[in-house]
């Protein structure tokens, strides 16, 4: 079986990639992938716990589970309105670079 | 067979009538822009925002009504005792309460100012009322999933919200960096949960609470990261840098709705997460939280003085309030919370008056944003510029109004948990920002009217608004103790607000 600690380890990788991706990168789309990337690596750290959690006490225990599938639903609609507003901003700007967004500062 | 667990339909009331108005107004404009007459009226689309605005009022007030109600019954309730989820107690309903409130004041708010703007959409309200029910989940979770789903019922709404009017690129803009922003707060706060839920094994505040060790480093970094998303949403120092440029470009009556009940609601609920999934705090989280608030009150009232615009200045200054708030998150007693309640309402009030002027003074599709254009307004509009002072000395915290009587009780918990130091830099860093909220005063009746043009004609829904706020803002500050009212029986916020935390503390 699969140890506690790979699943963990992979989830915190996944989850530092998407912070720097959130930092670093200058294409909104991308950054949208990277927000979602942080997202999934959080439901790959509620499915590994849960796996421990349910043989550590007997019973089949399902707060990860359900959580996950909750996550889910609510990224969907995120992105929906993530990308609507995208989309708003492109047809005034025709651009999707995040630097190219100035007009508020200070 | 799968037994049915013994439900309590009636405690989602608050709840659901919300959920339920928000899909009626969405079903209503669709029939209402079909017709062409109802009950012998022209359909207009100024008509239309009236009647969907009408319904919004009516399910919010019915939200309101049974919310006091169960506050007033008093007991703890919850929808599934075998998984309990969504909890109505005292605190909860008093947030909700005050949270169905100021909603249905900012749907007041908005009639007149989105035909003005030419953004008179139904979505708006529909809008306005999604969020509120996410807020009300949120501040009566029990349950870690339950505070996520809130979280994001209530930011998503408002995403949509801060770009309503999608012609404008600054609205755009402010939809953007507050959608960036608000999704990467709650992919953290996620995975602080998803670490808080490894440790402890369940997600239900009491499972946390159980299997909560400070000794444990992925337990700490996992309260670490819920506080983290947390502190974004309330503009907690460095984590405000989003405040000012979403407040700014968004429409202002969107602005108006979303600094008081977003910071009502994220508050109320991590005052929640706190004080039940972690019990008494640990001294080095009290020692974070000391250093943020005061970080949070220096910049905040620092950068409020070389603002220009209007709604960038009510921006920062929204985060200095947030500092003085945190005050009450350091001291972590039963004073401390009650304390940051009543600000929470004092505070609802003064900012809903202080954007709803600016809202009011909004002409043929442009906000009355800068500073420089309150000029002279004193001769012009003296009623507005009257109760535009009243709000900014509230804000200010001068004695007799509201923000005084919230800031006393706050600096109050202070002193009683030895804290000096917050006192001194919150009293300071207080008088700083008279200047900043009395320039408008000194512009308006001071300064000769400039060359703007302000609309001339204030409508009914604005004007019940700021007299409301007002007239809170006047009994909050003279009478935070029992008033006996005509409507009410007796009007004792301070009680409310110390019986809403006693529960925390087993009482």
């Amino acid at each position: 079986m699969l140890p506690l600690d790979h699943v963990i380890g992979l989830s915190a990788i996944l989850f530092t990639i998407g912070v720097l991706g959130v930092a670093t990168r200058r294409n909104l789309i991308v950054i949208l992938m990277s927000i979602e990337l942080m997202l999934n690596a959080a439901n790959l750290a509620f499915v590994g716990f849960n796996r421990i959690w349910s043989q550590v006490e007997g019973v089949p225990a399902i707060d990860g589970h359900v959580f996950v599938l909750m996550v889910i639903a609510v990224a969907a609609a995120e992105v929906a309105v993530g990308l609507g507003i995208l989309l708003s901003m492109f047809r005034n700007r025709d651009s999707v670079n995040v630097e190219e967004v100035n007009l508020l500062k200070w | 067979m799968i037994p049915v667990p013994d439900l309590n339909l009636l405690v989602l009331l608050p709840i659901a009538l919300v959920a339920i108005g928000s899909m009626v107004i969405l079903m209503g404009e669709i029939l209402l822009s079909r017709a062409d007459t109802v009950l012998g009226r022209e359909v207009t689309e100024s008509f239309i925002g009236t009647v969907l605005a009408a319904t919004a009022i009516f399910f919010l007030a019915l939200t309101l009504y049974t919310s006091v109600v169960s506050f007033a019954a008093g007991g703890v309730q919850v929808f599934n005792p075998d998984h309990p989820m969504y909890q109505l107690d005292p605190f909860s309903s008093l947030v909700t309460a005050v949270v169905a409130l100021s909603a249905l004041l900012s749907c007041a708010l908005s009639i007149a100012y989105l035909s003005e703007l030419r953004i008179n959409h139904g979505e708006y309200y529909a809008l306005i009322m999604l969020s509120a029910s996410g807020m009300m989940l949120m501040v009566a979770a029990v349950d870690l999933i339950a505070v996520f789903l809130g979280l994001e019922l209530m930011s998503i709404p408002i995403y949509v919200l801060a770009g309503f009017d999608r012609r404008k690129l600054r609205s755009n803009e402010s939809a953007l960096k507050y959608f960036l922003i608000g999704s990467f707060a709650s992919a953290i706060l996620l995975y602080g949960m998803a670490l808080l839920y490894g440790v402890s094994g369940g997600t239900s505040f009491d499972a946390i609470r159980a299997g909560f060790e400070v000794e444990n480093p992925i337990a700490v970094v996992g309260l670490g990261l819920v506080v983290v998303g947390f502190a974004f949403k309330i503009s907690m120092v460095p984590f405000h840098q989003w405040t000012p440029d979403v407040y700014e470009g968004a429409p202002s009556a969107v602005t108006a709705f979303m600094s008081v009940t977003v910071k009502v609601a994220a508050f109320a609920a991590l005052i929640r997460l706190l004080a039940m999934a972690f019990g008494p705090l640990d001294e080095s989280l009290e020692n974070i939280f000391w250093v943020l608030s005061v970080l949070t009150i220096v910049v905040g009232n620092v950068m409020a003085i070389i603002q220009e615009n209007v709604k960038r200045m009510l921006a920062y200054s929204s985060i200095a309030h947030s500092g003085y708030l945190m005050i009450g998150l350091v001291t972590g007693t039963i004073q401390g919370y009650s304390a940051m309640l009543f600000y929470l309402i004092a505070y609802t009030f003064m900012n809903l008056g202080a954007f709803g002027v600016v809202v009011a003074l909004a002409n043929r599709g442009n906000d009355c944003e800068r500073i420089a254009s309150f000029a002279g307004l004193a001769r012009t509009r003296p009623g507005l510029s009257a109760l535009m002072v009243l709000f900014m000395l509230s804000l200010a915290g001068i004695p007799g109004t509201a923000g005084f009587m919230g800031k006393f009780q706050i600096f109050m918990a202070a002193v009683n948990s030895g804290e000096i130091w917050l006192l001194i830099i919150g009293v300071l860093m207080s008088v700083v920002s008279v200047y900043y909220y009395l320039r408008i005063p000194v512009l308006m009746y001071m300064k000769e009217p400039g060359d703007e043009s302000h609309r001339m004609e204030i409508s009914s829904g604005e004007g019940a608004v700021l007299v409301f706020c007002a007239l809170a803002v006047i009994a909050l500050g003279l009478f935070p103790n029992s008033v006996p009212t005509l409507l009410f029986g007796d009007l004792d916020v301070l009680n409310w607000t110390r019986r809403s935390v006693e529960m925390f503390f087993g009482g």
